[in-house]
């Protein structure tokens, strides 16, 4: 399963909410994967040395208005989030506001999730985003409708446990062992890393020498080439070492 | 992250006494929010028009940066958005006068708001518009009637104003490769960009792969 096209999706449910503590705070931004609120992971996103993802989707519940809310007794049953969500890798924010300072991110209403007949995107994330192997990634979301304020000043005092209060989407692909190295590759020679280009690349290469059964002596022989150069290379530098003259 | 697909969101919703938050969306609180009232005919700049949320200082690309514009929303329907860069307005009408831009109903915004799908201008602006280092832009909407002010449970997301802007902003090094583009009169996208990086970097090979010469490679290092 070396190209696998996965699909991440966080939210908060009345189910998670027993306490004001289960509510995060508005105008705050907190990880989807390592937050304590909703269905989180506990660790951050770590692509290891033998990974290489790209993000080609993020997503968030819409809605804007908090007056849109609606109660059964004291009971919430709908909530608008007015939500935004950013992606970090490693300390560096993906999205800026046009005087170049981090941003929030990109809201629901235009990536929303789930999309409907009536609501549609309006923003796509081409080109996609590329994380690199040792690189740590997170999807952040900042809530600005103030759910926990509203909590405490006593407009409801339970949540309805089907209802979602924010939601986050993410669609990356993940390409592991041999395809994250040929990922990699496409990526130093500057071709866009897609499913297609990296299945490109390895039948490109199995065409070419994985079929051979002389491949051994070829790389041997390329091996030792290389290494005559360095050595002639070094001679003419007068960089060489007693080693370089020995035959 | 040197070609990244930026948007922007303006609106009109803010908490009861506050009519700019700076720089960021302002926190709301349910009972106590209202809608900025806007004025017939008079055009609002998103960034620095000091209504909704605004920025500090108008857009401005810095020498390495490069933005390419495609797309605009905005909603009401009655409200029209423009673009500006510097002192040149994008929309014009047939005699060659400034237009007041294009309306929430050819470019509705959410998509799909009171029902109006973004069937008409879909692909957004084309050709793109390039804003080069150095050039301010903005965008401005202006309402051709009225919009009051909203407030308790009327403040509903059918009845605040947004103005979305989509763009792609280049810059580092690839602001060098779109400016290579530009003088050599290509289109400038990510494809474009893409592709003319794997040119350099595959001409770039080639030239390291290639034999020298012998009167160069077996010359001896002068020092």
């Amino acid at each position: 399963m070396a190209i696998r096209g996965e699909l991440y999706e966080w939210d908060i449910t009345g189910i998670d909410i027993n306490t004001i503590n289960d509510l995060p705070t508005a105008g705050q931004e907190y990880s989807i994967f390592s937050t304590e609120f909703g269905s989180a992971i506990e660790q951050t996103a770590l692509v290891s040395e033998g990974d290489f993802i790209v993000i080609n989707r993020i997503s968030c519940k819409e809605g804007v208005s908090p007056n849109e809310y609606e109660l059964d007794g004291t009971t919430l049953t709908k909530w608008n989030p007015n939500m935004f969500i950013q992606v970090v890798i490693n300390t560096t924010g993906y999205y800026r506001d046009p005087q170049n300072l981090y941003s929030a991110g990109i809201s629901g209403m235009a990536s929303p999730y789930p999309q409907t007949v009536y609501r549609t995107k309006y923003y796509d994330l081409f080109p996609p985003i590329y994380v690199l192997p040792e690189q740590t990634w997170d999807v952040r979301f900042t809530l600005f409708n103030d759910i926990r304020g509203a909590y405490a000043d006593g407009l409801f005092t339970d949540v309805a446990n089907n209802l979602t209060i924010a939601s986050v989407f993410v669609d990356y692909t993940l390409y592991d062992g041999t395809d994250a190295m040929l990922a990699r590759k496409l990526l130093s020679l500057g071709v866009p890393v897609t499913v297609d280009s990296v299945q490109w690349l390895r039948q490109l290469i199995l065409k070419n020498r994985g079929l051979d059964t002389e491949t051994f002596d070829f790389y041997l022989k390329a091996v030792r080439e290389i290494a005559k150069k360095r050595k002639e290379q070094r001679k003419l530098q007068g960089v060489a070492t007693i080693s370089d003259y020995e035959p | 992250m040197a070609v990244r697909r930026q948007a922007y969101e303006w609106r009109n919703v803010m908490p009861i006494g506050q009519k700019v938050s700076l720089n960021n969306h302002p926190v709301l609180k349910p009972n106590q929010v209202h809608t900025i009232a806007l004025s017939k005919d008079i055009p609002i700049d998103i960034f620095v028009g000091n209504i909704g949320n605004t920025l500090d200082i108008p857009a401005e690309l810095k020498a390495f940066q490069y933005i390419v514009l495609d797309a605009v929303a905005v909603s009401h329907p009655t409200i029209h958005v423009q673009i500006y860069v510097n002192t040149t307005r994008y929309f014009e009408n047939p005699d060659g006068t400034v237009s007041k831009g294009i309306s929430g109903n050819i470019v509705p915004f959410p998509n799909g708001r009171n029902g109006i799908l973004n069937y008409d201008y879909k692909n957004g602006l084309n050709p793109p518009l390039y804003i080069a280092p150095m050039q301010t832009w903005g965008v401005e909407i202006t309402p051709l009637e009225d919009i009051p002010e909203y407030t308790g449970n009327d403040v509903t997301d059918s009845n605040i104003a947004f103005c979305f802007v989509k763009y792609l902003l280049i810059d580092g090094v690839d602001a060098l490769v779109a400016k290579a583009l530009i003088d050599a009169g290509w289109e400038l996208s990510v494809e474009n960009i893409q592709k003319y990086k794997e040119i350099i970097l595959k001409n770039h090979i080639l030239a390291a792969t290639s034999e020298l010469p012998p009167t160069i490679s077996r010359r001896k290092r002068r020092v």
